[in-house]
């Protein structure tokens, strides 16, 4: 399968050499396109970390080709389930007993596929509706062998810069991570004790006498997603509504809870009717430095220049806190980021406190993604920004497919004054 | 004998129903038979199959070594019975579950050879231990014994039972000879893998029964791509 994908691109090295300009351009595209329709074939019969590995990079628009990433994009909604006895075998080795013996009722027929395991509806003996998540058997192990697989084939976009390797570890630490239903289990009720001041937010309730590493049983949060949301044509101002709240819930979980939810596919929020959200599947979450979330706070709604000494000395200073050295090339792509994306999504001024951002404006994820791809190819990026940079990508992109007006800077002074 | 049973009836002894008595020396038959198994795989079990006698598996069931006899001639035997246990235990697990009847040829083989590691859980050590006596060319467990060849025979007449109901007629002529065949080779290679695995709760194991299922399905019955 690796050799498969790796030939592509060695075709299309080949054929570089004889090819002008344009037809190497074109030729790429299409390289792109052959390798990433095979690359998803082959990621979705393996099920899993491949899978969820794919699902990944296809948020990370920017970092990869586009044509790649419309393939990948394609595995967040078509993903082959376990079937009913594999169901069955898997949950009786993690929790001892059948799923009929344990629920009063369970549903066999996965309503939703989590990348690392699928999702059943169940009712508790005590009446209550809940969701149990089932891991795929051997997920953990099956991890390290697709990484090696995908460092192999990524080496392309890893030579061209596009996929920076410190991207690759991090990106396998935190997929090792998803595996344990615990920590899952535990960032859950973190997340619904932090977002508790938010009325309009539903987190689950876990169930942990009905848990355990490889089976996760929750309270059934009720919600569409975001698909069927704007298939009914909500109105403006509930879309605005929405948009606003769901920018509140980034920011409260970033400055406040210092933690985000970084598995941002659409998937994962639940919409209702009257504005309501709920926010399911905890296996993704990246904890970040108190020193981090402070610095961010001063690089979103940064007053002066971006281009002054002092802004210049602001970011070599944080990076200093990280314990890196920031390279020119880091500099340059953040005092970018700040001029083409932040100070227009986050007017620092005061006076602009209410203005509401259209982000309907397909130019403005435009100017994120290009400046994200900008700081990704520096070479300099921090990797807390890269889980960062994947939830902002998730939230972005949302509130662009709302059309939503949002105050921005409103809601981030909130949580920050 | 008759002798022996009137006086009996004539000292007091209450008579039994003339049909009861049979059943009732099959069940006690049946009952010693399950306690000889028994203490067998205990013993193959705590000390391997090479090193239980047989006079060892008489002392723990509790009774004289020609009794064992009268059942199994040899430990081997009783090894054998097991095995044939194992696949009474499969077959009824596939058979049994409703749920199975209308599931793809791929769900119902995993059933059985799930049902089979499921049953063989407890006795890993005895399995592990058996398999360098099974090689011996005179053993009764090897592969080309008379009583194994029956076992795998009706291993093989199952799998072929489970495939002629999945799969459409014409696609099951040519493979009907060869397949089931080869999937009793593909089970026995799960069930090493499955003694050496040392993930937790033998995950490894399921998801390789799982994946390659898919592709030995493809390959060996020319089943639909999942």
């Amino acid at each position: 399968m690796g050799a498969g994908i790796a030939g592509s691109y060695i075709g299309y090295l080949l054929q570089r050499v004889f090819l002008g300009e344009d037809g190497r351009k074109s030729r790429l595209a299409a390289t792109h396109t052959k390798a990433a329709k095979r690359m998803r074939s082959e990621l979705q019969s393996l099920r899993g970390p491949a899978m969820k590995l794919g699902q990944t990079l296809s948020l990370h628009s920017g970092v990869l080709p586009d044509e790649l990433l419309s393939e990948l994009t394609a595995l967040q909604r078509e993903a082959p389930g376990m079937h009913p006895t594999l169901v069955r075998a898997q949950f009786k080795t993690a929790m001892g007993r059948r799923p009929d013996e344990v629920y009063a009722s369970f549903d066999e027929t996965p309503f939703a596929a989590a990348s690392l395991g699928q999702v059943h509806r169940a009712t508790l003996k005590d009446g209550t509706k809940a969701a149990v998540k089932i891991q795929y058997p051997g997920i953990r192990e099956a991890i390290a062998a697709d990484f090696a697989w995908f460092r192999a084939v990524s080496k392309p976009a890893q030579v061209s810069g596009h996929l920076p390797r410190v991207a690759i570890d991090e990106l396998e630490e935190q997929i090792v991570a998803e595996t344990d239903y615990h920590r899952e289990a535990a960032n859950a009720q973190m997340f619904r004790a932090g977002l508790k001041p938010l009325p309009y937010m539903s987190v689950p309730e876990i169930f942990p006498k009905l848990s355990s590493g490889r089976v996760l049983t929750m309270s059934f949060v009720e919600g569409e997603h975001l698909d069927q949301f704007l298939a009914r044509k909500p109105s403006a101002a509930l879309r605005d509504l929405v948009g606003e709240r769901l920018v509140e819930i980034f920011y409260c979980q970033l400055l406040r809870l210092h933690a985000i939810h970084a598995d941002p596919h659409w998937g994962n929020y639940l919409f209702r009717d009257n504005g309501d959200i709920g926010l399911i599947d905890f296996g993704c979450v990246k904890h970040l430095d108190r020193e981090f979330v402070e610095d961010l706070q001063a690089f979103f709604l940064y007053p002066g220049s971006h281009d002054s000494p002092e802004y210049k000395r602001f970011l070599e200073t944080r990076y200093q806190l990280m314990g890196r050295k920031i390279t020119k090339g880091a500099e340059r792509a953040l005092i970018r980021f700040a001029d083409d994306f932040y100070t227009r999504v986050f007017p620092p001024e005061p006076e602009r406190i209410d203005e509401r951002i259209d982000f309907g404006d397909a130019a403005l994820l435009r100017r994120y993604l290009q400046a994200s791809q900008e700081l990704f190819k520096s070479k300099g990026i921090l990797t807390e920004y890269i889980f960062l940079a994947r939830a902002e990508i998730g939230l972005y992109q949302t509130l662009h497919r709302l059309r939503a007006r949002v105050a921005t800077s409103r809601i981030v002074r909130r949580f920050i004054d | 004998m008759i002798r022996r049973k009137a006086a009996k009836s004539a000292a007091g002894v209450r008579p039994r129903p003339k049909r009861a008595a049979p059943r009732r020396r099959a069940e006690l038959k049946e009952t010693t038979r399950a306690n000889i198994v028994r203490a067998a795989l205990e013993l193959f079990q705590s000390k391997g199959f090479d090193r239980t006698t047989t006079k060892a598996i008489a002392r723990k069931a509790r009774i004289a070594e020609g009794t064992v006899f009268n059942y199994f001639p040899t430990k081997e035997d009783i090894a054998l019975y097991f095995f044939q246990l194992e696949l009474d235990h499969a077959i009824a697990a596939v058979r049994g579950d409703p749920r199975l009847a209308k599931a793809p040829l791929q769900e119902k083989l995993f059933a059985l050879v799930h049902s089979q590691l499921e049953y063989l859980g407890p006795h890993e050590k005895f399995i592990g231990s058996a398999i360098v006596p099974m090689l011996r060319p005179t053993s009764k467990l090897g592969p080309f014994s008379t009583s194994s060849q029956i076992l795998y025979l009706r291993y093989v007449e199952f799998v072929e039972q489970l495939m002629d109901e999945s799969l459409p007629k014409d696609q099951t002529s040519v493979t009907r000879l060869w397949a089931p065949r080869a999937f009793w080779l593909f089970y026995l290679g799960i069930v090493l893998y499955w003694l050496h695995d040392e993930s937790e709760d033998k995950q490894d194991t399921l998801a390789l029964l799982d994946r390659s299922l898919t592709i030995t399905v493809r390959l060996l019955f020319g089943g639909p791509r999942r």
